[in-house]
């Protein structure tokens, strides 16, 4: 793969602004994923802190009731669709090409073009908030009837199907590029039981993405239809509520699975690097990655358990629910296993990895707590499932983000980041989220239901909901330290060579940056250690 | 101070606080539970629910235990020392693949025993179990934004259900207009109130109190204040409570008394006590409060006028006639809401 072939560039595509404006070169668009989907990540964590605000003692009145919806829904929505979702596809899309030694994505404009989507869907649902009657505020699960036009008049829910069609449009076209790129496009030697375990995750990501989004894609159309041209798909007499629930939670479970694997991958690739160990158990990550997402297009009614199913669906649910915690407790036993007599280096991005581990172990326990339908009986929709799901979210894929993040910016920009604001990031961050998602749990079962902007018990319940808003401010002051050091170390980090890490796969071979063809030159792939290979085979001839 | 010392310190405080959290909980909460378990032990299906809880809880907390600290003691004994060098490699070990079926199977066992200790528990959760022949049958609808229970003789109460102690109850919860969810945490779990379909949720309730509840899916603007209390009372009580609440379909004190409740449940919230006005317009003294078609009309259809802010739902829907009647003649008794004579009215 290493013919070079040069194609003119008219100049007006290599400006400061127009060669991004008009880049369609990976690693550019792959840059211009990861930071606006930060912004929107800013963004929604800003309302997610008024919401908090607003809760933290009973009775408040910061918000309305009806500014509460809204900031929910979109808070919700926009931390999924708009920052987990892409930004995943912004690593993807930088490193894919990298780690298999190509020189591109497969489709290029097809790439450059997911990315406007995204954008374009993003600023759909963030200005929705200007709307008549404001943005839509009947969750991110837009369940019918609350979500018609029957019950939410106004163009804010509109928009929002909108904002939906645009970033699934943009999801699927990057997901499909992705798939055909790991195909298609290894360099010699780069079997599939060498690719990087990124790469595993971000092919599982993408395959899921090709096999649930289209869902999503029709129920938010017939629902668009039943708002706008008077069709009755989710009327009582017709599909009723429940279809909608069964559309959407069809799609809304495995994007939970979407969003986490290729974290996950991430961890694969920096805990063995900060360990100085190979990982422990290629395989059985690589296909406890496949069998994760396997199964979890098997789960999706136990976000229904209280919908009143028959009994034997709720048994299936419970078990196939069970069954994902399998591979995923794999994992965590492998990771454990790649630190086991390692030489850690604390560096920020295995701080990260190690913050994801211990917190990612509670969401999944919670999972299991979850599954189990009568105990959902009494957490489903409450503050204990809040609670669940931004273990999972944030403790566990948002942690391997940053753990990412700070791992591959030196490739990126070229330019270390500060160590001393990245480990004040994470001690901030893990205190905060501790502080502010754990006495959640306790809330939950003290019969704190979700989604609500008020309530007026005292005591107990109202110090959780205290401790609970403050940690969240702790953690809006992580996020500002992170910017801080993003901020500072792009202009005037130490500058690094290639390999600062000591590390295994091929992107560590290019330079940092990486030129825009990436490599000059593909060294021959004989294990899935390649970087590594070379370290060793100039040892032993230096010696 | 050395970085090694501060990672020891670091992960020690790390490792503490864990350990300490669940102490710490335990200790505050000397009462009630403070949250570490589902409150409900108002009925066997409830304490059913809390016991598997336990169980569950129990294993998950072993397991937590056993992974964050194996986490931590990886982190403290193999933490780089400062004379070993930044290239040097730990051992090579790729993987071990008896360890791997054991760290597979070993979860899955885990997992077949919890599932079949729950479908065993399952009658009793649902509380399918033992004799059920002298149930109390009532219809619970959820309403944007408040709850009405209808009693097997056609007797309507709003927001405040009375059931007799000891006695099992089957509510047949169901909808008129959005997704809701009956939630009474100290009874037993939830379940929702879904248009078109009706969902039984059955219980004993097992000691007389009052217990707090609301509504546990989003309904809409007021779905966090859509409260509900269950009072439970002895047979003799609720028998009485029972026949307090009959003649409400002919004019009399509980046909004003169910008109007031009505107000007070739905409209109020929008539109004030007094009808001056809050997140809805105000409505007081107006004409179609006492015109029987209009407000009929106005409450089964609901109202989006495209000029005022917010929607009024249909928050009568499924009304019988007689609590229309009864609305509004709470309102004409009411001399705040009351439009003055001879204007609409229709009578
Ligand atoms: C969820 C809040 C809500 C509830 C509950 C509610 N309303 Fe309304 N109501 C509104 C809103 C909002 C409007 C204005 C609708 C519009 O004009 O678009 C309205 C309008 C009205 C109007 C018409 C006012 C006019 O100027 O013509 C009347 C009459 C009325 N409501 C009576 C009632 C009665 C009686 C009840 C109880 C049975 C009730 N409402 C319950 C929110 C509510
Ligand atoms: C900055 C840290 C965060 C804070 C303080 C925070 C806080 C909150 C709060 C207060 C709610 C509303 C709960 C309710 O009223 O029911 C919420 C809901 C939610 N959050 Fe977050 N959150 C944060 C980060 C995230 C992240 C990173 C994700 C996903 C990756 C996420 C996903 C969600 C989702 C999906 C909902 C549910 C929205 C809905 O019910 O429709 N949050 N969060
Ligand atoms: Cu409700």
């Amino acid at each position: 793969m290493a013919v070079r072939t040069e194609t003119a560039v008219p100049s007006w595509r290599e400006g400061r602004v127009t060669g991004w404006l008009t880049t369609v070169d990976h690693k550019r668009i792959g840059i211009l994923y990861i930071v606006t989907s930060f912004v929107f990540f800013f963004a929604s964590g800003l309302m997610a802190v008024l919401m908090r605000a607003q809760l933290s003692q009973a009775g408040n009145e910061i918000v309305t009731e009806d500014s509460y919806n809204q900031l929910l829904t979109i808070h919700g929505t926009a931390m999924i669709f708009l920052f987990v979702v892409p930004i995943l596809a912004g690593f993807g899309n930088y490193l894919v090409p990298l780690m298999i030694g190509a020189r591109d994505m497969a489709f290029p404009r097809l790439n450059a073009a997911s990315y406007w989507l995204f954008l374009l869907g993003g600023l759909v649902i963030f200005s929705s908030f200007f709307a008549d009657s404001g943005a839509a505020n009947s969750g991110w699960t837009a369940y019918t009837p609350l979500s018609t036009d029957e019950f939410s008049p106004g163009t804010g829910q509109d928009l929002w199907i909108l904002g939906l069609h645009l970033t699934s449009l943009s999801s699927l076209a990057g997901a499909i590029n992705f798939i055909v790129t790991i195909h298609n496009m290894r360099t010699p030697g780069m079997t599939w039981m060498r690719i990087p375990l990124f790469v595993w995750a971000i092919e599982a990501y993408a395959v899921l993405l090709v096999l649930v989004l289209p869902t999503i894609s029709a129920a938010v159309t017939l629902l668009l239809l039943d708002r706008q041209v008077g069709t009755e798909f989710f009327a009582v007499e017709n599909g009723g509520p429940v279809l909608w629930q069964h559309m959407f939670w069809f799609f809304g479970h495995p994007e939970v699975y979407i969003m986490v694997l290729p974290a996950m991958g991430m961890l694969s690739e920096v805990i063995p690097v900060f360990a100085r160990k190979p990982i422990f158990g290629y395989k059985a990550i690589a296909f406890s990655t496949i069998g994760i997402a396997f199964a979890s297009m098997l789960v999706w009614a136990h976000h229904m358990f209280t919908v009143g199913l028959p009994d034997y669906l709720q048994a299936w649910f419970m078990i196939t629910s069970f069954s994902v915690a399998v591979p995923t407790a794999i994992k965590i036993f492998n990771w454990l296993a790649t630190l086991w007599r390692g030489h850690l280096w604390f560096r920020a991005p295995l701080l990260f990895c190690l913050g994801f581990i211990a917190l990612f172990t509670m969401g999944g326990l919670s999972g299991i707590m979850l599954a189990t339908y009568p105990v959902d009986y009494q957490a489903h929709d409450s503050y204990y499932v809040v609670a669940h799901f931004h273990y999972v979210l944030f403790g566990g894929t948002v942690f391997g983000i940053f753990a990412g993040t700070y791992y591959w910016f030196p490739k990126m920009t070229g330019r270390m980041y500060d160590e001393r604001l990245a480990v004040t990031h994470f001690w901030l961050m893990f205190i905060g989220f501790n502080a502010a998602f754990l006495p959640q749990h306790m809330l939950g079962l003290m019969g704190m239901q979700r989604r609500i902007y008020t309530y007026d018990r005292g005591g107990l319940f109202e110090w959780y909901n205290l401790v609970s808003s403050l940690g969240s401010f702790l953690m809006a002051l992580a996020i500002l330290v992170f910017v801080w050091n993003m901020a500072k170390s792009w202009r005037s980090g130490t500058r690094v060579g290639n390999d600062p890490w000591g590390a295994d796969t091929l992107e560590w071979y290019a330079t940092s940056p990486p030129a825009p063809h990436n490599f000059d030159r593909v060294p021959y792939v004989s294990s899935s250690r390649p970087v590594r290979d070379l370290r060793q085979r100039l040892r032993e001839n230096g010696s | 101070m050395g970085r090694r010392t501060v990672v020891v310190i670091v992960a020690a405080v790390a490792a503490l606080g864990l350990a300490a959290v669940p102490i710490l909980l335990a200790l505050a909460a000397p009462a009630d539970l403070g949250g570490l378990a589902p409150a409900g032990d108002g009925s066997p299906s409830g304490e059913a629910i809390n016991e598997l809880y336990w169980f569950v809880f129990g294993i998950c907390a072993v397991v937590f235990v056993l992974v964050e600290a194996t986490l931590v003691l990886f982190v403290l004994r193999f933490r780089r020392r400062p004379e070993t060098a930044a290239e040097t490699e730990g051992p090579q070990i790729h993987g071990n693949t008896r360890l791997e079926i054991i760290w597979t199977i070993i979860p899955a066992v885990i997992l077949v025993v919890i599932a079949v200790v729950v479908l065993a528990r399952s009658p009793a959760v649902e509380a399918t179990d033992g004799d059920r022949s002298n149930e109390l049958v009532v219809r619970v609808e959820g309403h944007q934004f408040y709850w009405r229970y209808v009693y097997p003789d056609g007797e309507i109460a709003l927001d405040t259900l009375v059931l007799p102690v000891g006695r099992p109850v089957r509510l047949e919860i169901t909808s008129y207009d959005v997704n809701h969810s009956w939630w009474v945490p100290d009874l037993t779990g939830k379940r929702d109130a879904i248009a078109g379909q009706v969902n039984d949720l059955r219980l004993t309730p097992r000691r007389e109190g009052s217990f707090d509840g609301g509504c546990a899916e989003l309904c809409g603007i007021l779905h966090a204040v859509m409260p509900t209390t269950v009072e439970v009372v002895s047979e003799e009580e609720f028998g009485d409570r029972l026949g307090a609440l009959g003649g409400q379909d002919e004019s009399g004190d509980s046909q004003l008394a169910l008109g007031e409740a009505t107000w007070e449940a739905s409209c109020a919230k929008c539109h004030g006590p007094e009808g001056a006005g809050d997140i809805g317009p105000p409505v007081a003294r107006l004409g179609t409060l006492v015109d029987e078609e209009a407000l009929r009309e106005l409450v089964t259809e609901g109202l989006d006028n495209p000029d005022v802010e917010g929607y009024m739902p249909p928050v009568g829907r499924g009304w019988p006639d007689f609590q229309l009647q009864a609305l509004i003649e709470y309102i004409r008794s009411n001399e705040a809401l009351a439009p003055p004579e001879g204007d609409g009215g229709g009578r």
